[in-house]
């Protein structure tokens, strides 16, 4: 079967935002740690998801809502809804939303290089 | 030693730990996020700053002092992570300097709490869950992740009182959720997962059920939920986010639902989600003012507009006073960018997005960690926290030098 999805460049995608235990423990543990970006950098997508789209397990992606984007690592999951994402609660997934959709949002999905977005990178663009 | 676990609202008070005098080498009965509380406690600790540069924690504590009287309109923001004791001072602190305090209930579970203690949505305690609760639906809320030994203490597995028969005899597990959560994945036998696009639709469906009409949606879950419900005595509803953004303000239709419920059977409501002691906020300020959040000692009354980030995003605050909190991570990017361009003092015992941005940091004392105190359980049960070592600067102690000094 030929998955056109594959092919896609830009796929938007509905984002829940949801807690998870262990992003939660690595905040506890230090929000500037690598263990904090590892787990909330993190966009969840379901398997099929991920067969529709042609996006795959570790892959970066940049993730925009607006003119807002951040760079995140996929990962497959079973948490994930059948055609959407979630993403942790964090400066990301703030970063990405605002009070009118602030725990479920549309956004653009596109493949990327390089690494997942710091804390940093975004507390730069709070502060210009 | 055994102590109370500060990391969720479950506030858990069967954790054993053992202290060397020095670090904790090892703590049991806690869930994975509390166990790291415990064991992380003196990593990323925060130090005292002024503009970002390291000084004394005296030095710190007199520039906070001169932002807080220079200020003309202050916020006072946060507080859910703190003591009830250590609330009670920063409300002395907004009502002495007329300003507005707030915190994270306001968009996380505060409506539902205000409900409550107005009397409009029926309670009850967690002991009263296990020992008695059959139907136990959890909406728009996975504690699997949020609240980790909600389920194993308090709520589905443990045997108690009327329910000695385990769970997949003596309870019905409800999962509403817009996906399959961890939570969901756990209803299997004598459970539910109820997928859902619109709350306000599954409500429908459960009136029109009620009311002997057939629902165009959720026709088959609503009719087998309100069946379960008319075989017990005792069912409840955890109430979470998801179940607060899906409502979107539109709280009406749930109440009327609770009230409906309540004619066929007994069903209480409890909040779930939230920091350790949310709950002891909302009701030390319902205490004093009548409000739970966004309050205001200058104008006397709450309002939407009185909400932290709307006092951020407008302007109208020139000084943000935030106690265990971090909004930078929190909140949206346009409350972030305003916070950064006001004074912004942060007490908090760790370093945060939002002490990097502050102009001074004062570092305090981790609760129930080093720093003992009382705090109110998701259910409203109060509950004593008591320190593994006491510290001697903590938020209690930060506070009243605060107060002294305006």
């Amino acid at each position: 079967m030929l998955r056109f999805g594959k092919f896609l460049r830009k796929i938007e995608v509905e984002v829940v935002v949801a807690r998870n235990a262990l992003q939660a423990e690595a905040a506890d543990a230090g929000k500037f740690s690598d263990d904090f970006v590892d787990k909330s950098a993190v966009l969840y997508i379901s398997e099929n998801f991920a067969k529709n789209t042609g996006l795959k397990e570790g892959q970066i992606v940049r993730v925009s809502n607006g003119e807002r984007s951040v760079k995140l690592k996929v990962a497959i999951s079973d948490i994930a809804p059948e055609n959407g994402a979630v993403m942790p609660n964090s400066i990301y997934s703030s970063y990405l939303s605002d009070f009118s959709s602030f725990k479920r949002f549309k956004a653009i999905i596109e493949i990327e290089d390089g690494k997942q977005t710091t804390p940093d990178e975004i507390l730069d663009l709070i502060e210009t | 030693m055994q102590i109370t676990c500060t990391g969720c609202s479950c506030l858990c008070d069967d954790i054993t730990l053992r202290f060397n005098g020095e670090k904790i080498e090892e703590v049991r009965n806690a869930c994975r996020r509390g166990a790291g509380i415990y064991l992380h406690h003196s990593s990323n600790m925060a130090k005292p700053k002024v503009d970002g540069e390291e000084v004394e924690l005296e030095k710190a504590l007199e520039r906070a002092k001169e932002i807080i009287a220079d200020s003309k309109n202050l916020v006072i923001y946060g507080l859910d992570t703190t003591t009830v004791e250590a609330q009670k001072v920063a409300i002395e602190l907004a009502e002495k300097m007329q300003a507005y305090i707030d915190d994270c209930s306001t968009f996380c579970l505060g409506d539902f709490v205000e409900m409550i203690l107005k009397g409009e949505l029926p309670t009850a305690t967690l002991e009263d869950v296990k020992n008695n609760a059959y139907v136990i639906t959890y909406w728009g809320t996975d504690p699997y992740n949020s609240l980790p030994r909600h389920m194993s203490r308090y709520t589905y597995y443990p045997r108690g009182g009327k329910r000695q028969r385990g769970y997949e005899e003596d309870r019905y597990l409800v999962v509403v959720d817009v996906r399959k959560s961890h939570t969901a994945k756990l209803a299997k036998k004598n459970a539910r997962f109820i997928k859902v696009d619109d709350d306000l639709e599954l409500i429908d469906a459960f009136m029109k059920v009620m009311n002997g009409k057939a629902p165009e949606k959720f026709a088959d879950d609503a009719a087998r939920v309100i069946r379960e419900m008319k075989k017990a005595d005792f069912n409840v509803i955890f109430g979470g986010l998801g179940l607060k953004y899906g409502l979107n303000g539109n709280y009406k239709p749930f109440i009327e639902l609770t009230k409906k419920l309540n004619e066929i059977s007994k069903v209480y409501f409890i909040p779930a989600g939230f920091h350790a002691n949310m709950r002891g906020f909302n009701e030390t300020l319902f205490e004093k003012t009548g409000c739970v959040n966004r309050y205001s000692f200058r104008e006397q009354k709450c309002s939407n507009d009185f909400a932290f980030s709307r006092l951020i995003e407008s302007n109208a605050v020139d000084t943000a006073l935030i106690i265990g909190s971090d909004p930078l991570n929190s909140l949206p990017f346009d409350v972030a960018k305003n916070l950064a361009k006001i004074n912004t003092i942060v007490i908090d015992p760790r370093r945060s997005f939002t002490s990097e941005i502050a102009k001074v940091v004062l570092p305090s004392a981790i609760s129930g960690v080093e720093q003992s105190g009382t705090m109110v359980r998701s259910d409203g049960v109060k509950v004593e926290v008591k320190a593994v070592v006491e510290k001697d600067v903590n938020d209690v102690y930060l506070l009243k030098d605060l107060v002294r000094a305006v």
